[in-house]
This record gives structure tokens, sequence and C-alpha cells, in this order.
């Protein structure tokens, strides 16, 4: 049976990977516009662009580890300079990933209070001009690949295979005999406290706990992105590790498809204004059926990724 | 042991272990996990508020009773099933009694909080220290259990 993978993620990663490059552009270009205008509003669609960029670099890294295998055994094309690029892309992500979240706290304080925090958009702009020029570089070593005659190219075949970032923290991740059984327990730990904060927040989309103000549901945010954020570096942690074992699994790929979902319904969850109506009786807010329709897709997104999560072991590759 | 071999030989059990079926091991286990988002997630929280996370009044928080009652029953019926498929391993395994023990700690502190969102006058009652501090030994002991659960396909199953 053919498999997902027999897709061409490698063709799939040159298509991603303008997320994190333009797309951040875009983030930060909107930022700094709405600095020089002293647009809030502005700055606000920079911060949710950030957010979505970051949210997309997560398949952008994926499909990049996946089109490794696909090509470097090809002709013309150097394994050392693909070592490299993928270096370097990991702290590109690392530092969108954590713009992306300084952001977002900026959002959702821009939510509740009218404005963020004062340096907070500031930081977030600096962590997103700092990722892009990471980025860029990883973009750079990226036509390296293909293109050695565009690029110096020679630096990469002087680093030994085990020196690697991505090797080093394989090595960790296989061989200690607690960081892949911690990594675990933190992100089944963290699964549960980002469940029971959607869990709450749909369910008050839904009806139940009609007569809370949504403001009160929002106020747990914080905590779902808590848990996120712990099973986000835990994840990394696994896939950094072992990347062939879920590469090589359908529901991975599944997961990370109700994980984009599940992110996007995050975000909506943060900034979406039907909840805050101005007229002082936010108590019987009723969410509207196309409201209603999304926070049942997100609690079922949830429910997938923890299916696809835990059957990886069953459906495809065991490990 | 002769009851848990007993047990483990139920063809009941021989299917869930032994069966290629996705719906064997495969479902048990994933729907285990579920419930057991579903449970510590809800019963977090109910701790969050009694610990002072937001202003959400007391009694509008039934539907975690609720939602605990379906995923502690799903837990029980599924864990039951996962317990006999390996009984002998797992009945004689101590990592495996703490891991159960600390279920029942962390679902008991559910019982005397039941007063403080259960009762018809819920949002007229005070947080009290005891309330709070059976929050923090809910949190406490959920986040034990599920350490010892994960830490069981190491330390026995492994």
């Amino acid at each position: 049976m053919p498999s997902i993978t027999t897709i061409n993620v490698a063709h799939l990663h040159l298509l991603l990977n303008h997320v994190p490059t333009v797309g951040t552009v875009a983030a930060l270009g909107l930022l700094i516009l709405g600095f020089i205008r002293r647009n809030e509003g502005l700055k606000l669609v920079g911060l949710e662009t950030l957010f979505a960029v970051a949210l997309l670099t997560l398949p952008a890294f994926m499909t990049g580890v996946a089109g490794f295998d696909k090509i470097r055994h090809l002709p013309g094309v150097s394994e050392p300079a693909i070592r490299l690029h993928q270096d370097v892309a990991i702290y590109g992500f690392t530092w969108l990933e954590f713009a992306g979240f300084i952001g977002w706290v900026a959002l959702w304080q821009a939510r509740r209070h009218g404005r963020a925090a004062r340096g907070l958009v500031p930081v977030a702009t600096a962590l997103t001009a700092v990722a892009l020029l990471v980025m860029a570089q990883a973009a750079n070593l990226g036509g390296d690949i293909r293109h050695p005659e565009i690029g110096p190219g020679t630096l990469a075949a002087t680093i030994q295979p085990a020196d690697f970032l991505a090797s080093k923290i394989s090595n960790v991740m296989v061989n200690s005999p607690w960081a892949w059984p911690a990594s675990e327990t933190i992100h089944f730990l963290g699964l549960s406290l980002t469940f029971g904060v959607l869990l709450a927040i749909n369910l008050r989309i839904l009806g139940v706990m009609r007569g809370i103000a949504f403001n009160d549901v929002h106020r747990l945010l914080p905590w779902g992105m808590l848990g996120f954020g712990a099973n986000l570096i835990t994840g990394m942690l696994f896939f950094v590790g072992q990347p062939r074992q879920y590469l090589d699994s359908a529901p991975f790929y599944w997961k990370v498809v109700f994980l984009m979902i599940a992110g996007a319904n995050f975000l909506y969850l943060t900034v979406f204004e039907k909840a805050w109506p101005d007229d002082n009786r936010p108590r019987e807010w009723n969410a509207s059926a196309a409201d209603k329709t999304m926070a049942a897709v997100s609690l079922f997104s949830w429910l997938a990724i923890l299916y696809a999560g835990r059957m990886l072991p069953f459906i495809g590759h065991a490990f | 042991m002769g009851l848990l071999n007993w047990l483990e030989a139920l063809p009941l059990s021989v299917w869930v272990h032994e069966s290629p079926s996705i719906w064997a091991q495969p479902t048990v286990l994933t729907l285990h996990t579920m419930g057991m988002g579903v449970l510590v997630g809800a019963c977090w929280i109910l701790d969050l508020r009694l610990l002072g996370i937001g202003r959400i009044p007391l009694s509008h928080f039934r539907w975690v009773y609720r939602a605990v009652a379906v995923a502690l029953l799903v837990n029980v019926v599924t864990g039951v099933l996962l317990f006999m498929a390996r009984a002998s391993l797992w009945g004689t395994a101590f990592p495996f009694l703490i891991k159960i023990l600390l279920v029942i700690a962390s679902a008991a502190t559910l019982l005397p909080l039941r007063s403080y969102v259960l009762a018809k006058d819920a949002d007229q009652r005070a947080i009290d220290s005891r309330a709070r501090m059976l929050a923090i030994a809910s949190i406490l002991a959920w986040t034990g259990a599920i350490t010892a659960g994960r830490l069981l396909a190491y330390t026995v199953a492994g």
C-alpha cells in the first residue's frame, strides 16, 4: 500500500520553506510599519501573522527532514550541506517559536486589556528580526545543497558528522536512560493541561457554562499555551531524536495536520472579538453556529492529535 | 499468582494482548490516553480555579464532575482490560502499585471538593484553605499518577 510518504515530501518542503522566510518578512514588515505609523491594529495583524508563521514552520521543518533521506544520495547533493542547513534551521525554528510565543502573549493581553504590556511588542519584533536573520542563513545554506556553484558550500564539509546539533540532540535522546522517558512524561502532562483548558473554553462556546463571560474562560488560555509549549519542545526532541520512526508513520502526518487546525483555533480563541461585546452583558453571549462548529472541530482535532500520537507505534512503524 | 495467571489466560485478556487487530491493545491504550486527557485536564481546570485563577463561580464547574465521571468510567474499563492482558506482570510490579495508589489518591480529592462545586449554595461558599490544599493535592497527585503511569513503559514493560 502506498503510504503518504510517497507523496514527494522533498517537493513539499520547497513549497513550505517559504513560510519561515517570506512569511517572517511579512510579519516583521507589518510590525515595523505598525511602529512607524503608530498603528496598534497593524501591530496586532503583524503578531497574528507571526503566530501563523511560527505554526506553519513546524511542517516546513518536518518536510525538510523527510526530504533529507530522499535526496542525500543523489549525485551533486552534498550531505554535510544538508546537515548544516538543518542545524541552522533548528536554531531559526527555536528563535521563531520564541518570537511567536512572546507575540502570542501580547495578543492575549491586547484582547483582554486593550493593549499589550509595555515593551512586549518591541521584544516580539526584535525576536522576529533575529529569527529572520537565522532563517535567511538557513535558506542560504539550503540553496547550497543543490546549487553549490552559487555559494561557498565548503564550511559544511569540514564538520564531523557527530558534531552537528541534530546529531548531538539525537545522541542524548537515544542514549540517555532518562531523556526519552522524561520527555514522554512531560509530553503527557502537557497534553492533559492543554486538553483541559481547551475543553473548558470550547465547552463555554458550545453553551456549557452559559452565564460565564467569555472573558473568564479566556483567562485560562496561557495555561493551555504552557502545555502547548511543553509539548512543542518535547515533541521536537522526539522528532529530531528519531525522525525516521515518525516520518515513516502515516499517523504522524495526520497529527501534524490536526495540530495546524488546533493551532489556528488557538489563535482564533485568543483574538476573536464577538465574545467581547461593549454592551456590558457579556455573560449572556451566545456563540454563533459557525463558532460552535469551530469549537466542536477544535475538540475533535485535539482528540485526533491524541489518537494519531498514541497510535504512532501501532499504525505504521512500531518503536 | 494463580489468580493473576487465570486472569491473563481469559480469552478477552489474550485477545487484548495478542490480537493484531487495531481494536485490541492499540485502541484500548489510546482510549485510556484520551480518558486521561479529559480526566486530568478537567480536574486541573477546577484545581486552578480553586487556587485563584479566574473568577468563574464554582457552580459553573458542574460539568467537570460529569466529564470526570465519563472519563473515569472509560479509564477504569480500559485500565482493567490492559491489566488483564498482562496480569501476572502488572500484578507483581511495585511501580504499578504506586501508579494505582496515586490514581486513587488523585480521584479521592474530588470527593471532598464536591461540596464546594455541587452544593446549592456553591457560589456563596468561600474557598477556604482546605479547598486550596485539596486543589494542590489534586494537582500533585495527578502529576505523580501520570509520571508513574508513563514510566511503567520503561520500568516494568520496557
